[in-house]
């Protein structure tokens, strides 16, 4: 026998679920985490194309790579053809590859399926597509799941943002993508259902009579809203959906932006351009891993031997070369995390030659990110027009999507819906448990 | 942006909700302590490099550096005609020294020689923190690398520590302290380093069997900062050992409940790994470096003596091994544990250290075929004297208990 299964393959966390018509069980696919039933989206290749993914393959990051040595070499890349007049000639071009890497961390993987532009990426000898990355993570997911629930999976039911990009032609191209590396994991039948709708599909568990509902599904990589008539089945209806490019990590971005960028010499540092280009590299996740070379390295140790900010190139130089870009990250995941609760929270790196340490309040957050605040509020409001009803006529507003929990936005739907109407949901479970939902029916 | 716009900021904070002030003067009080013992440590630097006490380290470390030029430089000699022509001062003959020394930072130093059979007695306590005291014997020549659980290192002369008499009774208060340990911490191993330019790798072992390799290039980071790193996962573990290793080597290490595990020193991680499965009572006593032509010997507490040859260690891959187990069920029952391991060779001598605070030369064959050690007290400690000993320090540490 096999089974049918919903997969919310989100930006920063996934999950998997089956639905036996009357209960929702929510796979533990991640034993080593502290909620098993969440697993992280971040996929760990080896030099010899081992795969892990989740807790194992952070931690199997963190075993071989932080502090480590490194060796560069010289490797042939390919050659370039000059060709003018009477003249042509071919001149190779030759990189510097650290030969002692063990392995690539890929984190965000579904925002790289939306990502115009992006095609995948070298690691170590082969090319991968987003394709193959999206597959990968699927196949080892399914795996999990197939070993957690003892019996073969042959299906899935995918959750899917609202919208993927504002593209039309990308959206298309990044559901094809994700169905065809699902195929290639080893799903026969695969299809979708929009991450809200299985939010509002877990969340109609709950309900005993109809009601109009909105769904704030504010996750790692997207807000997805859906105003939906729900509580019978007969009567189920979309009223709108819509969704805009703006969650978790862009407040990760902005927070590095704003307040962790002088510790590296933002602010310092003013006539090396060279430099200039490493410190606003750190926000983005998939260029900081690429600045270690050994011709950056040389242009850092010549500013700081030159006295130039040198504690804070210093601090860069120890981001850049001692991999801890990933831990960087999480301590400002965290930091925001923990604002949620607190007022004020301290995001700090201590290794060598790194001594971050920055207090950042709730106050200082809702400030950095005001103006996410005024798009997402116009995308609330302009999906529930949308929908043709008023916001008095909404009995419920449930969040789900971790972003979901920052006081700032639970205040802006309290203040647009009222306090009594917007309902708490499991932030990681919600979308999951819905779409195992879907995936019965 | 200006630390007084960062303060005006927390104010906001505070005002717009006044309970998190508690938590902004928590966060800010735990800082502050931080900061404060880190500028304790920079002043004491300070004073150090202003009274002179680094310039003195560092000039030691240059002497002793050019001492290892030179003997490279004999070594290369030999064999290569252009080198022929290096000055070289002679290498005077060095003698032997024991080092007994306990997890407070206190050092013996007693000069062996062939004849000397009762090195001397230790009165007083023997155990402290838990830890028996350990035993090294070292070319006097030799500079040695310490080891403290907190990761920090520091080097010391063995000349620099002053000799006691062979045969004498002494109390720890008499040892010399070279470097005392700081808060919370203990003296977690000794390691001879002359041979550092010839060795690749250092190799961490933790109590709880984790092992950490770093290459030897590291070595001038890691003696200019003073640091190596505890080489353990778990807080509760600490260091136990730190080894010299070239390439294609393999690594011993033995367990209080008789377990023996053997890795091919190429093949480990440059990260701190965990190495064995130890039970919750177990925890490592024992490692070193094996070769084809030696034999190793277990001693348990009673002084009874087990033998094998060095081939008999399996080479494991895994992190979870449990290694060969070397104690019966039915022993260890009985309470029966090791004490004390090492690889020897033919005409080693093995030094042993009582319960009573005796020590006690032994030849190894004859230990090894009357199958026990006679002792006043139960074992504590053994030490290996290398047959060979008087003209040269055998790379790594052959045992270590």
């Amino acid at each position: 026998m096999s089974v049918k299964v919903g997969i919310d393959f989100g930006t920063s966390n996934s999950g998997v679920a089956v639905f036996d018509g009357t209960r929702v069980k929510l796979l533990p696919v991640d034993p080593k985490n502290i909620l098993p039933e969440v697993i992280k989206s971040v996929l760990y290749i080896t030099r010899d194309y081992r795969s892990s993914i989740g807790q194992e393959a952070v931690e199997t990051y963190y075993r071989d790579n932080v502090n480590r040595q490194r060796r560069y070499v010289k490797q042939w890349a390919g050659e370039i053809d000059y060709r003018g007049a009477d003249m042509h000639y071919v001149r190779d071009i030759y990189v510097y590859v650290d030969e002692l890497k063990p392995g690539r961390l890929l984190q965000y993987l579904k925002t790289a399926l939306r990502k115009e532009g992006y095609q995948g990426t070298q690691i170590f000898e082969r090319y991968y597509t987003v394709g193959d990355l999206a597959k990968t993570y699927l196949s080892l997911l399914k795996q999990r799941a197939e070993d957690v629930l003892g019996e073969p999976i042959h299906a899935v039911t995918l959750g899917r943002p609202v919208k993927f990009s504002e593209s039309a032609e990308q959206d298309r191209k990044a559901q094809e993508t994700l169905r065809q590396a699902a195929h290639d994991a080893g799903f026969k039948e695969v299809d979708f259902e929009l991450e809200p709708i299985a939010a509002a599909l877990d969340y109609e568990q709950s309900i005993t009579k109809p009601q109009n509902v909105v769904i704030f599904d504010f996750g790692g990589g997207t807000l997805d809203i859906a105003v939906m008539r729900l509580g019978d089945a007969k009567s189920r209806k979309v009223y709108a959906n819509g969704g805009v490019d703006i969650a978790g990590s862009d407040f990760d971005r902005t927070i590095i932006e704003k307040r962790m960028l002088p510790h590296f010499g933002y602010g310092r540092v003013k006539h090396h351009p060279e430099i200039m280009d490493m410190i606003h590299a750190i926000p983005d996740w998939m260029a900081l891993p690429e600045l270690g070379t050994p011709i950056n390295r040389n242009i850092i140790e010549k500013a700081i031997h030159s006295g130039t900010a040198p504690v804070r190139l210093k601090a860069l130089e120890g981001l850049i070369y001692n991999d801890l870009a990933f831990t960087f990250y999480n301590r400002v995941e965290a930091g925001k995390i923990s604002l949620s609760n607190e007022g004020a929270t301290v995001i700090s790196l201590e290794d060598k030659d790194i001594a971050l340490w920055e207090l950042y309040t709730r106050h200082q957050f809702e400030s950095d990110i005001q103006r996410y605040l005024v798009d997402v509020e116009k995308v609330l409001l302009d999906t529930i027009a949308k929908s043709g009803l008023e916001p008095g006529a909404i009995d419920a507003v449930v969040k789900t999507g971790g972003s979901s929990n920052i006081p700032l936005f639970t205040e802006m739907l309290a203040r647009i819906f009222g306090t009594e109407k917007v309902k708490e949901s499991n932030a990681f479970s919600s979308v999951v448990a819905g779409l195992a939902i879907k995936a019965k029916m | 942006m200006s630390f007084s716009n960062k303060i005006d900021e927390w104010m906001k904070e505070a005002e717009a909700r006044p309970e998190s002030a508690i938590t902004i003067v928590k966060l800010i009080s735990r800082r502050l302590r931080e900061l404060t013992e880190r500028n304790e440590e920079l002043l004491a630097e300070n004073i150090a490099l202003q009274n002179g006490t680094r310039v003195e380290e560092f000039q030691k470390r240059i002497t002793h550096l050019e001492y290892q030029l030179d003997l490279l430089k004999r070594r290369f000699s030999a064999n290569d005609n252009e080198l022929v022509d290096i000055p070289a001062k002679p290498v005077e003959e060095t003698t032997i020294s024991l080092l007994v020394y306990n997890s407070r930072g206190r050092i013996f130093r007693i000069e062996l020689d062939a004849d000397t059979k009762e090195p001397g007695r230790i009165a007083g306590e023997m155990v402290t923190d838990q830890e028996p005291p350990r035993l090294l014997t070292v070319p006097s020549r030799e500079e040695i690398l310490l080891l403290f659980t907190s990761g920090r290192v520091a080097t010391v002369a063995v000349s620099d520590i002053p000799i006691v008499e062979s045969g004498g009774a002494w109390k720890w208060d008499q040892a010399t302290q070279p470097d005392e340990p700081r808060a919370a911490e203990l003296l977690a191993c000794i390691t001879p380093f002359s041979q550092l330019p010839l060795s690749d790798f250092f190799l961490q072992i933790s109590r709880r069997g984790c092992v950490k390799k770093t290459m030897t290039s590291m070595a001038q980071s890691i003696l200019a900062n003073h640091y190596i790193g505890k080489g353990a996962l778990q807080k509760s573990d600490q260091p136990f050992d730190l080894t010299l290793h070239k390439k294609q080597t393999r690594l011993a290490f033995v367990t209080y409940e008789g377990h023996l595990i053997g890795l091919d020193v190429d093949d480990l991680s440059y990260a701190t790994e965990e190495r064995i499965r130890l039970s919750a009572t177990d925890y490592v006593i024992a490692s070193f470096t094996t070769h084809a032509d030696e034999s190793l010997l277990f001693v348990t507490q009673t002084g009874k003596v087990i033998y094998r040859e060095s081939n008999s260690v399996e080479l494991t891959k895994s992190s979870s091994a449990k290694g060969q187990s070397l104690i019966p069920p039915s022993r260890l029952e009985q309470g029966v544990r090791f004490m004390g391991a090492a690889s020897v060779r033919d005409g080693d001598q093995v030094v042993v250290l009582d319960a009573t605070g005796k020590l006690k030369v032994h030849e190894a064959d004859s230990i090894t075929g009357a199958g026990s050690i006679e002792a006043d007290g139960l074992i504590l400690s053994i030490g290996i004297l290398p047959a060979d000993s008087v003209t040269s320090s055998p790379l790594g540490k052959r045992a270590a208990v």
